[in-house]
């Protein structure tokens, strides 16, 4: 119980770590504009009165350390100010726009579990033989396939053949969340497409790992059938090992959303951002980029806790690896 | 259904891959009575496996059998489909294999991983699965089978899954047990428990038991009759006592030389040091452990406790124990790897070599062989003119008996036997006061370990280096040293010169050794085969 | 050499890898007409033999453009797979060889840099430094390097228990000299299968980048920002998606199958 404690505080602690050192990494990132940034932000056309004027409103003219411990202050509190190109704070700007990039990432998820696991078990059954072959070349060409051009291409597909125009239609999921469904479901395949290839690959050669472990001749000798051993204890073990890279494939999808959101017109976190970034409105650049990055280092604490719960070898004698 | 004293008939048994060339087993035929124990024996790929395996079905998927019929308890199981085969697995034909480490799930616990042979087999309540599992494992020598029911896999020893696993074999009691090398990754003491208990289960169960090994040594005392398979072949059989004192065939009589380390056919000379000589390595009141983190704060854990010995210029000294002793922890202490906690290490010239278990990890793969034994020199600062140098390799691989065209290889082109004399010349090439030998042999077959050791007596006597041989294996340590040392949980607990020690032990690990060792290898009585 | 047969991932790849270089060197030798040049006459027409893969909205040659933006393509992957190698072997064998407190702290900053979802950093690092190709070739260094780390630290844990290293602990080699002769050239051997996705991996993120307006800036050619011109078009001239597309694919593939092929080989 006392390893289990330990275990969780070092775990925690490590977390705040990482979000302290991502919050770094953010505030970084923009602070290593070359030149004024209140001069890139207003144009070469504003002039200095107002240049300066905007340097004190943004707090430019403070120490860098000030400027971050505040700005970090505003980032664990859910108050970043307010965007400079939108007038509005940024936090409900994000929020706004949550369902659709949160929606896109998670149907696609559904989307990568629903299509990789049964490929993968039925793939596995027999390696080398029909099935498996037209599995893996599926998964080798998707896997090449980058999430915007599959996008174009189905849109192309789509319109031609269909009549479906899929681009710039949204519905959103408190009015019509059949339709908001609908209108995510293209955009999702796209974004999934090459991470259903990628968790299939993983969980296939996972697969066939335990497959050959001794317990499972020890299971046969004890007279279970193939599918009884693959459902306790060949999916339960590789379970362990997918889970890191599922979380991976989440931090992918969702880097896939922000792009494809672009091309499907969607007015998500992608489209804001790219917005953002084209105005060159920092302050809700940097509010996106670090609510998402701190997302997903809970993403990553979560699969890590995951994973030691489902392994016992995991939960004792950590750090004892000597 | 007839009475019938076997239980298990096997006739002209063939088994192949696919095509006539990759025949694996050529027309095996034997029986296996009610309640005997037949050691089915023979070397790596010679289709033992193969054999055991046919019988319960569970051959690779590409493999198939070709011709013959395998009765089994009156029923012929080639007529058996694979739900027959399944009905059988476990309840009738129980099977446990060589590597205990992995063999059960690691995600379930040991009652989890028990459960379900009867699950499978038959229809009962949860409690008396439980009974049944608790009985089971007491039987099996578990003396606390209740905590052992929560445990993990990872958290017993090797010795104990096996028992784990033997307790699932038996559950239903089998009619017959197939055993595929069930000792060979354990340690000798470990062994002789694990086949004791098996035979005394055969016994109470009038179980059968077919046992596959490829140890003709440890059979004698174990099964009744043997059959020795070759190629696919079934060369020799009889009684376990025949064809262990009048190996008839040469086959036999050559396996039998090749697991029986014999000391005086290898004709073996050590120095003997006069005890005025000064000492190459003395270590006083050694403790050293590891550091180990819980949390955030770290502990350090001795794992030997005042070690002292000295080892006399030109002696060869052996040093015994089990697995876990301490034995590798010593050894990183006195090469400086490990920072002892207290104690001195005196190495008086200041000159060690170093030669390891593992033949395939002692040599960097992406490195020649003349890289190799130039590495030590570069290491020590030694510089050489090219002549001096070439004379010293030159000089080097002649002492281990290799030509100089293996200068050029890559490991990976050179044998396990070569390796281990690469790793021996790296050693002579600063040319030490000590080597220090970390259980050369385990690895090697047994020709080319005789060998190994031939040449560390003829580097011992011709350049007067010391030399430390670490062995569980009491035969090496008989043959080669002349002092020895026994260490247990860390700790030394008898020394003295070797044939003494291992002639009249004093301390409890010494003498559980020593009994392992003799009833691993112990002779057949005349009167153990079964009658009826 | 065995006797063995080259695998067949080695050979699929290999063409559509040389399909690639082939059209890198055409486009460095300037074959055809100029990628840049714009035509008010020849707009939005059809593949033809003259325009052996169509004009696009500024009637500008697409097959020049393609090969223009192929030599970006295959420039920018390399460059920032040697950034994110360099970066990533030091990180890796530093953290994976001497442990404890160096490993937690590069192995955290290394998490760090990969939560952030996909090129993230990258896209903002581009954007406040000002798109140009040696912004993005760092940028993308920078968010590939955690990765590279990861794998040399994992080999070199893994190596650094081996014998020989031992060994040459015993002898009394130094470390700078054990990390860079004995483990060094043994890692490398496991980390060529991760080159090789790498570079597919950082073509498709530059590819992303341009898309979005932020990799190679126009008038120079790239496939993401032909794509993203093509958008506007896509059904009154599909060429124009269809080409740029395919050119992609057939590079990220060819990596692909290359790294398959090495892997089998082990």
């Amino acid at each position: 119980m006392k390893e289990r404690v330990t275990y969780i505080l070092s775990r925690v602690l490590e977390l705040m770590i990482t979000l302290l050192l991502v919050s770094l990494l953010t505030f970084a990132a923009f602070s290593i504009i070359p030149g004024d940034t209140a001069r890139t932000i207003l144009g070469p056309s504003a002039s200095p009165e107002q240049v300066e004027a905007l340097r004190e409103k943004m707090g430019l003219n403070d120490p860098l350390l000030f400027r971050y411990l505040s700005w970090l202050k505003g980032a664990f509190t859910g108050d970043l100010g307010n965007s400079t190109s939108f007038n509005q704070p940024v936090s409900s700007l994000i929020i706004s726009r949550l369902p659709v990039t949160f929606g896109l990432s998670f149907l696609s998820l559904c989307l990568v579990l629903v299509i990789s696991y049964p490929s993968a078990v039925i793939s596995s059954r027999r390696p080398g033989k029909f099935w498996d072959q037209v599995f893996s070349v599926f998964g080798h060409v998707s896997f090449a396939i980058p999430p915007f051009v599959l996008s174009l291409v189905s849109v192309l597909i789509a319109s031609k053949l269909f009549g479906y125009f899929a681009v710039g239609k949204y519905a959103s999921p408190s009015k019509d969340f059949g339709q908001y469904i609908y209108c995510l479901l293209l955009p999702a395949f796209c974004v999934a497409v090459p991470k259903i290839a990628m968790t299939f690959k993983f969980l296939r050669a996972s697969i066939l790992t335990e497959k050959s472990n001794d317990y499972v001749r020890t299971s046969k000798s004890r007279g279970l059938s193939d599918i009884k051993i693959m459902f306790r204890h060949i999916l339960p073990n590789s379970n362990v090992s997918v889970i890191t890279a599922l979380s991976i494939v989440l931090s992918d999808l969702l880097g896939g959303s922000l792009i494809v959101e672009q091309v499907f017109n969607l007015p998500g976190l992608g489209r804001l951002l790219i917005q953002a970034i084209g105005r060159r409105d920092f302050p809700l650049l940097s509010g996106i980029v670090f609510y998402l990055a701190a997302m997903m280092v809970i993403v990553y604490f979560a699969a890590d806790v995951l994973m030691n719960m489902c392994d016992p070898r995991l939960r004792k004698n950590r750090g004892d690896s000597l | 259904m007839s009475y019938s004293k076997y239980i298990l008939q096997v006739k002209d048994l063939s088994l192949d891959f696919g095509s006539e060339s990759t025949k694996t087993l050529h027309d095996i035929s034997f029986d296996l009575r009610k309640g005997e124990i037949l050691g089915l024996i023979g070397n790596s790929g010679c289709g033992k496996t193969m054999t055991a395996l046919s019988v319960s079905r569970l051959l690779p998927k590409d493999a198939r059998l070709t011709s013959g019929s395998i009765v089994f308890d009156g029923k012929e199981l080639m007529d058996h489909t694979e739900k027959d085969m399944r009905e059988l697995r476990g309840k009738d034909i129980a099977m446990i294999f060589q590597e205990p480490y992995t063999a059960l799930d690691p995600l379930k616990t040991v009652f989890k991983n028990l459960e379900e042979v009867l699950t499978e087999h038959e229809v009962l309540t949860k409690d008396e699965r439980r009974s049944r599992i608790l009985n089971m494992l007491k039987r099996v020598g578990f003396d606390e089978a209740e905590d052992i029911l929560g445990r993990y896999p990872h958290e017993l020893s090797g010795g104990q899954r096996q028992r784990v696993l033997i307790a699932g074999a038996c559950l239903l009691k089998p009619k017959l047990m197939i055993a595929d090398e069930p000792t060979s990754s354990l340690d000798t003491i470990t062994s002789m428990s694990i086949l004791e208990l098996i035979k005394s289960l055969c016994a109470e169960f009038m179980m059968s038991v077919l046992f596959i090994s490829h140890d003709l040594s440890i059979v004698g005392g174990f099964c009744d009759r043997v059959l020795v398979i070759e190629k696919g072949r079934i060369v020799d059989s009889g009684n376990a006592f025949d064809l262990l004192y009048n190996p008839k065939n040469p086959y036999t009589a050559g396996l039998l030389s090749d697991s029986r380390l014999d000391p005086k056919s290898l004709d073996l000379k050590f120095n003997k040091p006069s005890f005025s000589s000064e000492c190459s390595l003395r270590v006083k009141g050694l403790s050293a452990g590891y550091e180990s983190t819980h949390g955030f704060r770290k502990k350090k854990k001795d794992i030997i406790h005042d070690i002292s010995f000295k080892i006399l210029n030109g002696e060869s000294v052996g040093l015994i124990g089990s697995s876990g002793c301490g034995k590798t922890t010593l050894t990183r202490a006195i090469c400086g790897l490990l920072k002892p906690t207290s104690g001195t290490i005196t190495d008086t010239k200041g000159k060690l070599g170093v030669v390891f278990q593992d033949p395939v990890m002692c040599l960097n793969p992406a490195h020649t062989i003349r890289w190799h034994l130039n590495e030590p020199l570069k290491a020590n600062k030694i510089k050489l003119t090219k002549e001096e140098l070439n004379k010293t390799i030159r000089e080097s691989l002649e002492a281990v008996g290799l030509e100089k065209d293996i200068l050029g290889r890559y490991p990976s082109q050179l044998s396990g036997g070569q390796r281990q004399r690469i790793a021996i010349a790296m050693c002579l090439m600063i040319n030490p006061n000590l080597i220090i030998a970390d259980e050369p042999l385990s690895a090697l077959d047994t020709t080319s370990g005789a060998r190994i050791l031939k040449l560390l007596a003829k580097i011992n006597t011709e350049r007067n280096t010391s030399i430390l041989l670490i062995s569980h294996n009491l035969r090496v340590i008989r043959a080669a040293t002349s002092y020895v040392i026994v260490m247990d949980q860390g700790r030394i607990v008898e020394d003295g010169p070797t044939l003494n020690v291992l002639s009249n032990p004093q301390s409890e690990i010494t003498k559980k050794l020593l009994l392992a060792e003799t009833t691993l290898h112990r002779n057949p009585d005349k009167g153990q085969f079964m009658t009826e | 050499m065995r006797n063995k047969k080259i695998s067949p991932y080695y050979i699929v790849g290999g063409i559509l890898f040389s399909i690639i270089v082939i059209a890198c060197i055409l486009g460095l030798l300037g074959v055809g007409p100029d990628p840049e040049k714009t035509s008010a006459s020849s707009k939005l027409l059809a593949p033809s033999a003259s325009h052996l893969m169509g004009t696009d909205n500024m009637g500008r040659d697409l097959f020049a453009r393609v090969l223009a933006a192929s030599k970006y393509t295959l420039f920018i992957s390399f460059a920032g797979v040697s950034v994110a190698l360099v970066l990533g072997t030091v990180a890796g064998m530093l953290a994976g060889y001497f442990g404890g407190i160096w490993d937690r702290m590069i192995m955290l900053l290394g998490n760090s840099i990969m939560c952030f979802p996909g090129i993230l950093l990258a896209l903002v690092a581009v954007s406040v430094s000002g798109p140009s190709l040696f912004n993005v070739i760092w940028a993308l260094g920078l968010v590939f390097a955690p990765t590279f780390a990861r794998v040399y630290r994992t080999e070199v844990i893994k190596i650094k228990g081996r014998d020989y290293i031992l060994h040459a602990k015993i002898l009394g080699v130094n470390p700078i000299r054990i990390m860079a002769v004995h483990i060094f050239p043994n890692a490398f051997a496991q980390i060529i299968p991760a080159i090789v996705i790498g570079l597919a991996n950082m073509t498709l993120s530059e590819s992303a980048m341009s898309y979005l307006g932020l990799g190679v800036q126009p008038p120079k050619a790239s496939y993401g920002k032909i794509l993203s011109d093509a958008q506007s078009y896509i059904t009154a001239a599909p060429w124009l998606v269809i080409f740029p597309s395919l050119m992609l694919v057939i590079y990220i593939l060819g990596l692909y199958f290359i790294s398959e092929g090495i892997r089998g080989d082990k």
